[in-house]
Formats: structure tokens, sequence, C-alpha cells
């Protein structure tokens, strides 16, 4: 009798959680696009990766396995050789936050309370039923997750990340780490590591890193795409068939590059221009963005791993034998990482403070989601730097919960003001 | 108008020298340079005895010498005789060697040496057959790095104590002149290029000359199985690279690194034939020639970052890494099924049109 009305609860939460994340996916949306006039052509095909899937409907080619990934610490290249299909399933839907939170205690990021929440409900994008989720051991919260498999009814891989990136000894333990991947994934999808399946696929994710960087230049050239925007790109990226995301993207940057020479653009020169750093906003999380850029400030850059630090990092692979490629691979995925897990962290510093530079940022928004310690502990030493060589940083800490965002906009409005007032003096 | 253009000219040739396959242009002045140092001779072309790479006298068509053949050579005198007036002619050489090595730096060993690009074709040998290659470990490395300066504090040493008494010690055997030729490879193995075989050999004369080329056969042996396994092998315990670094500093041609460019991504010390670290992992330095660097100029091929890497004659850049550089160099694929999904295929036949 329990057993029935388990399922049955659980049939209830999902289906009311499925409701709450259509309407949640639907008014983001809205937000993001019918709240600002402006709209890029070339942005409506990403948009429409964000629409809610039918029932029974799935984004994911059904020959192949699907592999989810819950960090970037994942090296896709070697998901792709095998002839699988990546996803990354970090959450950003308050409306699986609830049902993750049953097994978790309260002080808990709700990034990681949502995402077990997806998993556990069947809310992934696109509708994804992973084959394998792999879990890498980066924050302790989210490693801790994949001991509650039998619970979720999915099968977990920990892949094992070193808790330091500079020594040798860390190098040597993550390349052999990602070997064990290998082996497992072989496993799973049944097909073996070649070399030249593995070459094409580094080929194929360089193209898309390529055509990201591009991307990132034009909008270090001018404020001609909003950050909302540029995160949904990156965040289409996390399920879409890598391909088109690489042409579509195409497609967009040329629009943009038109709209350079024609001058139009999305802001001022006088709107503010912002960095985003801290937790990652994940669609349908897109609070701050959003309301940074109805203040009339533009994001131009986010140090987030949802967006730059997931597509910038490249593959250089000196002798093309898997002896060489899937060491060339999996260094792509610690050394150049800023993610605060490892320590020390000064790369993350130096990060920002090029990327300041570079893009001309007027201030920074540091964001942190309650509960997530590590990047509430790199905040302090960031704000430091920041403030040494002479910008202004602004600490949210933020929940998934929309309710409390009047407090969030209360703060950002006066930093945005302030930022305004020092560009009037200049 | 003209200044426009002319500013338009040079920034096209900047991309195309910038987006360039620098490693194959290394490879065909290294062929050159190969065929130059072992046959150039025959062709009556003089070089000089003072070069700072491994011309070997021993080949017959070598058109130059080696400067650590002359620096033992020189060396091989009374304390009276180095300080007399003849002793100039010794900083006379190091002065042309000197003015040989300035204008190239270490990229004599990267472009020019004989020997290390015997290594490199050893390498391409391996490859072919899809052997894995060996790296020392961070340790290994450290311990091993200082053997050159050992070799060339050595090869100093023995020649002055052949004809000098140090502290009142016996003089060496006279059967141990010019010490480092006698276990050199590249006195065994370059005129094997020549056909010549006769430096195989193990000289009888006395106890020391049987210790000495019986250890240079052995290193010769080495040196062919190292570079099978271990890219630069050699290279690592060159005293001759250790001597060019003592100098390194005041080259013409330099390579800098911006370190707040620099994501430490590895990517430079990755395809480091020798294995350098420090290139990814310095952000302070601005001179990243390290001592076992030999300039090849790989690491700068591979960086992604734009200027973080630039090689440099005195002030002007020559070849910088650039994100389009990059992805030309390593992200681009061959792959035809893969081109034409991303329309590429046809839009390059458009351009050959």
């Amino acid at each position: 009798m329990s057993n029935i009305t388990d399922t049955d609860r659980y049939n209830r939460l999902k289906k009311t959680s499925t409701i709450h994340y259509n309407m949640e996916v639907n008014q983001v949306l809205s937000e993001v696009i019918d709240d600002f006039p402006d709209k890029l052509t070339g942005m409506e095909y990403f948009y429409n990766k964000f629409r809610p899937l039918e029932e029974g409907k799935s984004l994911y080619p059904k020959d192949k396995k699907l592999i989810a990934s819950m960090c970037i610490h994942v090296p896709i290249e070697i998901i792709y050789a095998l002839d699988a299909t990546p996803v990354r399933i970090c959450s950003g839907a308050y409306s699986a936050d609830a049902a993750g939170s049953d097994f978790l205690p309260a002080k808990i990021c709700p990034m990681v309370k949502s995402t077990l929440g997806a998993i556990y409900l069947d809310m992934l994008p696109g509708n994804a039923n992973p084959d394998l989720v792999i879990n890498p051991t980066t924050c302790d919260q989210k490693k801790k997750i994949g001991e509650m498999e039998e619970e979720i009814g999915k099968e977990f891989y920990v892949l094992e990340v070193p808790p330091s990136k500079d020594s040798e000894e860390a190098r040597q333990y993550w390349q052999r780490s990602v070997k064990k991947m290998v082996k497992k994934l072989e496993k799973v999808t049944g097909n073996r590591l070649r070399r030249r399946k593995l070459k094409k696929s580094i080929k194929m994710v360089s193209m898309a890193q390529a055509e990201f960087r591009r991307f990132m230049r034009l909008r270090k050239n001018a404020p001609v795409i909003f950050g909302k925007d540029a995160q949904l790109i990156t965040n289409a990226y996390f399920f879409d068939d890598i391909d088109n995301w690489t042409i579509n993207l195409k497609i967009l940057n040329d629009e943009l590059e038109e709209r350079i020479k024609q001058e139009v653009l999305v802001v001022g020169p006088r709107a503010p221009r912002v960095l985003l750093t801290g937790s990652p906003s994940i669609f349908p999380n897109m609070r701050t963005p959003i309301l940074v850029e109805k203040l009339g400030g533009i994001v131009v850059y986010e140090e987030f791993c949802s967006s730059s630090r997931m597509l910038s990092d490249t593959v250089a692979v000196d002798e093309w034998f898997l002896y060489d490629m899937v060491p060339a691979v999996a260094d792509r995925y610690l050394k150049p990482s800023t993610c605060p897990n490892f320590t020390p962290n000064d790369d993350r510093i130096r990060k920002i403070l090029l990327a300041m530079k570079d893009y001309k940022v007027d201030g920074v928004v540091y964001q942190t989601f309650t509960g997530c310690q590590l990047y509430d502990m790199e905040s302090r030493k960031i704000g430091q730097e920041l403030e040494k060589a002479g910008y202004p940083v602004l600490n949210v800490e933020l929940d998934y919960n929309p309710k409390d965002s009047g407090q969030l906009t209360t703060r950002l409005e006066a930093f945005m003001e302030s930022i305004k007032d020092n560009k009037r003096k200049k | 108008m003209n200044l426009i253009n002319k500013n338009m000219q040079k920034i096209k040739i900047k991309k195309y020298i910038n987006n360039s396959n620098v490693s194959r242009f290394r490879f065909w002045i290294q062929l050159l340079s190969f065929f130059l140092f072992v046959y150039g001779g025959y062709f009556f072309i003089e070089i000089g005895s003072r070069l700072p790479i491994f011309s070997c006298p021993y080949v017959e068509g070598s058109p130059g010498g080696c400067y650590l053949i002359g620096v033992q050579h020189e060396l091989h005198s009374t304390w009276a005789t180095i300080f007399s007036p003849r002793g100039i002619s010794i900083l006379k050489s190091l002065g042309i060697f000197l003015i040989f090595f300035l204008f190239l730096n270490k990229a004599w060993c990267g472009f020019v040496c004989p020997l290390g690009t015997l290594q490199d074709w050893i390498t391409r040998l391996r490859k072919m057959l899809g052997f894995s290659f060996v790296r020392y470990g961070e340790m290994s490395f450290k311990r091993l790095k200082s053997i050159k300066y050992i070799l060339l504090f050595l090869l100093i040493l023995i020649p002055l104590a052949i004809k000098n008494s140090f502290f009142g010690l016996p003089f060496l055997p006279e059967g141990m002149h010019t010490p480092f030729c006698q276990i050199c490879p590249a006195r065994i193995i370059l005129p094997l290029f020549t056909g010549d075989t006769s430096q195989i050999f193990v000289d009888f004369t006395d106890p020391a000359t049987i210790a000495m080329t019986s250890l240079g056969l052995i290193i010769a042996a080495l040196f062919l199985v190292g570079s099978f396994v271990k890219k630069r092998f050699f290279c690592f315990f060159c005293p001759m690279s250790a001597l060019q670094f003592l100098f390194s500093k005041i080259g013409i041609l330099r390579m800098v690194k911006d370190g707040d460019k620099c994501t430490r991504c590895g990517n430079c010390s990755r395809v480091c034939d020798i294995g350098i670290t420090e290139i990814a992992d310095d952000v302070l330095s601005k001179n990243i020639v390290k001592d076992d660097c030999m300039m090849c100029f790989k690491c700068v091929e591979a960086c992604p970052e734009e200027d973080a890497l630039k090689v440099k004659v005195v002030n002007f850049d020559i070849f910088s890494a650039t994100e389009e550089g990059f992805f030309k160099r390593y992200g681009e694929t061959d792959d035809p099924e893969h081109l034409e999904k991303h329309g590429l295929l046809n839009s390059n036949k458009e351009k050959d049109e």
C-alpha cells in the first residue's frame, strides 16, 4: 500500500513541479524577450531552445547514449568521441528546488538542491533522460549528491577532481582520473575511443570555442548585445547540438558585426558596463543580469562556469594520437580552470582583472548563492583586489526564490546609480 | 592615403605571419641548415670555427667548427700562456662566438643545430610508428637540468687541469684533451651522414683515451635510444645550451611573455619538446627564455591568448600569439563531412574560384 502512495506522491509532485517549471520558464523568457525592445534576429534560435517541450518529446538523438554532467569539469570531447551526447544538467529552476530540498539539509546551495530535484523529477533540459550522470568532485555539496543515486534512481559516476591544480601531482591524478572515466564511458556506450573520432570531436569543440571567442571580441568592441542574451547563448550550449549551436552563433555574430558597422547599439556610451562573477546564473535563474540591464546597465562579461569559463579554454595537441590527445583534453579542464574549488585560485583574480581592463568594465556584481561557501569565501579576496585596482564591487547573496527580489533590486539600483554618477564626473 | 594603405599592408603581413605555421617553416630551415652544416664543406663553404652549434669538424663536409672544440683547445694551455698576450685570442674567439650567437639567440638550437635537427627527425620517425613519448617528472627534471652546467664546467676545467696543477694535485693525463668532443654524440653520429664510420672506435692509446672514447660510444647509443623516446633528449644535457644561456639575455632575438594575459592553461608547456613548465606557470617574468629553451616557438603557436607570448627582434614584434592563429593551427577541422555541415566547404570553394 505504502508503495502506491509513494508513487502517487511522486507523480503529484512531478505534475505540480512541471506546471510550475513551465510557468517559470515562460515568465523568464517573456522578461528576457519582451521587456527589451530591441530584438536580434539571430537570437530567435537560442530563445526557442528554452521553450518547454511537450511531454514525450526529446531534444536528443535517440540512437545515442545520453551522458549528463553536473559541472564543466567533465571533458565533453571524450563523450562526443564515443558517439554519445553530453548534456549539462546544472539547474537554475526554482520549481525544482523544493523537490531537492527533501533530500538535503536546509543550508545548501539552491543550485545543488534544484539540480537534484530536477534529476529526481525528470525535469532536465530538453526532456533529457541520461544513461549516466557524471559527477565531478568539485564542490562538497555537489559531490555528495551522488551518494543518493539509489533514492534518485539514476546511475552516478564519480569523476575525481583534485583539490588543487598547480602541482604536478594534481595534474597526474587528474589525467588518470580522466583515463578511468574513458574506460567507464566505453563500457556504458559500448564504443571504443578511437584516434580519429577524438580528433574530430576536439576540432568540433574547438570550432565552437573559436566562434564563442569571436562573440566575446564583438562584445568587447561595442555594446551590441545584452548580457541576458549572451547568458542564454552559453546556457543553450549545455544541451544544444554543438554544431547547430556553432552555426547559429556564427549567424548571430555576423548580424552583430553588421550592427557594429551601422552603429546600432543596445545602450548608450554612458551605460554602466558590468562584470558578473560568482555563483553561476543558469536559466531560468536570470535575475541578476535582467535586473542590471533593466536598470540601464549592460553586462559585458560573465566570469561564470556557465559562460566564459566553459568555452574559452582550448586544447592544444602536439601529437595527434590517443596517448597525447587524452591528456591534452584533460589538461584543458584543469589547468586554466578558475573554479573556487581549487586552492590557491589566484588565476581567477588575474582573469577578472584582465577582463576589467579589456572589456572596460565600470563595476563588478559578485553573486553568491545562499549556502555556497566557496564563492562566498573568495568574494572577500576578490573584492579587496578589485577595490585596490579602483573598481567598485557589489556583493549580493541570492536564493532561487524570486520573492526576495526586492532587496536585490534596491541594492543594485543604488550600485548602478553610483556608477553612473562616477561616469558623469569623469 | 598612401600611409593608410601602407598601414593596412603592414597589418595584413602581420596577420599572415601570426596565422602561419612556424613549425613547418622551421622544418625546412632545419633541413637546409642540416645540409649546410654537414655537406657545406664539399661546396667550399666556410663559416668559421666559433659557431654556437654542433657544426662538427670531425664531419668531412663541415663548413665550420663548433665553439666548444675551440674553447677546449684554447684552454689546453698553462696559466702563463693564458695570461700572456696570446690569451687575447681566447677572448677574441669568445667574441666571435657571441656575435654569431646574439643574432639568433637560442634559436640556433631550434632552427640550425644539426644534432638538434637529427633528434627532431628521430621524433618524426617515432610518431610515424605511433609510439608514445616519455616526459621527465617534475623532480627528475629539476635534478637533471644541472648536468649541462656540470659538463660545461668540466669541459673548461679538464683542459686546464691537463696543463696546470690545481691545489698541487697531479696533472690530468694528456689523453683527456678535448674531453667533451670525446664523449660528444655529434662526433660519432654526424660523420655517418657522409658515409664516414671511422669515429666508431675505441682509442687504445692509453687508459684515459680508452675510457673517454668508450664513454663516447655509450653516449652515442644513449643518444639514439633517448631521442627516440624523449623529444630533444640530448639538448637537455648539452653544455652548448648552458653556455648560450649565460648570454641569452643580451640576444637580439627575444621571446617575451605578458603574464597578465596568461590563463596558465598550459598549452605552451604541453607542446614544449623539452617540457619546460615555467613558460606556462611563470606569470611574472617578461623574458621567458629559460636555459633549456631552444626557441622553436611552438609555445607561441599553441597560445590562444592575444599577445600573451611574443617573439621580438630587439623591440619589433615579429611573431605573436593570436586567437585566430591558434585556431588556424589547432582548431580547424579537415573532416569534409564536418566542413560541409558548417558551410565551410562551399565558402572555401568559392574563394578558390
